[in-house]
């Protein structure tokens, strides 16, 4: 029987749900298991103003550009804006279809976990489209996604830490 | 109040303790290793009062995502790709010249180099952070932990 073994650590676990962890459920579980978040759509020939008030409105680093179809043909991230900044284009001049990352992948909701995990973890990506048989943008999901779903396996360890506490003291008090 | 001496009268209360039992080596590794035992360097610091085009600047010309801003050291804000898109982008030329300390995020999340690497998955993954830095007991920086630094961590212990 093939369980998936979402709570792997402590004591109480049977056999039944050792059977598979992590590494196998990131083979067997599909894309559509990983928490996706609504993407921001936009034309290639929007503006960067557009995209960025966008982004800021909705707390997203990145806009996904697509055609009239909803297809991906791209992504327009915060890497984007700086570069347009930098180069001392104004937003209004600058199309998102024009500076768009090069790097961009989507994936099928269908498709395995794993391969959300090689393009995040061995080929750097931030962000990954999430689409439909048909290529149609479904969400993004990425670092932030495959965080969260790696941390579910661990709630004993992760759910119990004392973030943004005081360091052990440097010296020991007392004897 | 009588002081018990003997042996056989005394009852040890660690005789009952059970060492943890971890079910991977993944979990032990979060839970007993150290957050530096994640990859937490290359980072980059700029010190207070730099401006914001010389931060954005810094931030384009080393390909990174996030710098930390100290002063005297000391760790007082993070200055990141989502400040430049909330605070920066849309009155860049208002802000160009002012210093990174108006738009930076002040006091943000932190984790010690005494925590455990559970703390930086945590960081990331239930307090939604992207940017953590990593002090130690005197407060300055030593590094700074990312999601692609902690699932590399993960992959290297599956």
């Amino acid at each position: 029987m093939r369980t998936r073994w979402l709570f792997a650590g402590g004591a109480g676990f049977s056999e039944e749900t050792s059977e598979m962890g992590l590494k196998e459920n990131l083979h067997e579980e599909t894309v559509s298991r990983l928490p996706i978040r609504d993407a921001i759509a936009v034309a290639p020939d929007a503006t960067a103003r557009e995209a960025v008030t966008k982004m800021r409105d909705k707390q997203l680093g990145c806009a996904v550009i697509v055609d009239d179809h909803r297809t991906v043909v791209g992504i327009f991230t915060e890497r984007g804006v700086i570069d347009a900044l930098i180069d001392g284009r104004k937003l209004d001049d600058v199309q998102v279809g024009q500076s768009k990352d090069p790097e961009f992948m989507t994936v099928k909701e269908t498709e395995p976990i794993s391969k959300v995990w090689d393009a995040v973890v061995d080929r750097g990506q931030r962000f990954v489209c999430v689409t439909s048989e048909s290529g149609k943008l479904l969400g993004l999901t990425g670092q932030r996604g495959l965080s969260e779903y790696v941390s579910e396996y661990y709630p004993q360890q992760v759910m119990v830490q004392r973030l943004g506490g005081k360091p052990w003291m440097k010296h020991r008090e007392g004897a | 109040m009588t002081k018990t001496t003997s042996t056989e009268e005394f009852k040890d209360p660690l005789k009952q303790y059970v060492p943890v039992q971890y079910a991977t080596r993944l979990e032990r590794s979060l839970a007993e290793e150290p957050i530096t035992a994640i990859q937490t360097q290359p980072f980059v610091e700029v010190e207070s009062g730099v401006t914001v085009r010389e931060a954005i600047r810094t931030l384009h010309s080393l390909k990174v995502s996030s710098l930390l801003v100290v002063d005297g050291g000391k760790l007082v804000g993070i200055f990141t790709e989502r400040d430049v898109l909330e605070r920066v982008a849309e009155r860049f030329e208002e802000l160009a010249d002012h210093p990174v300390d108006e738009v930076m995020t002040e006091n943000p999340l932190v984790v010690y180099e005494t925590d455990k690497a559970a703390a930086g998955l945590s960081a990331i993954a239930v307090a939604g952070y992207r940017h953590v830095p990593v002090l130690n007991v005197e407060g300055r920086p030593v590094g700074i932990v990312s999601p692609h630094r902690v699932l590399a961590f993960v992959k290297d212990h599956l």
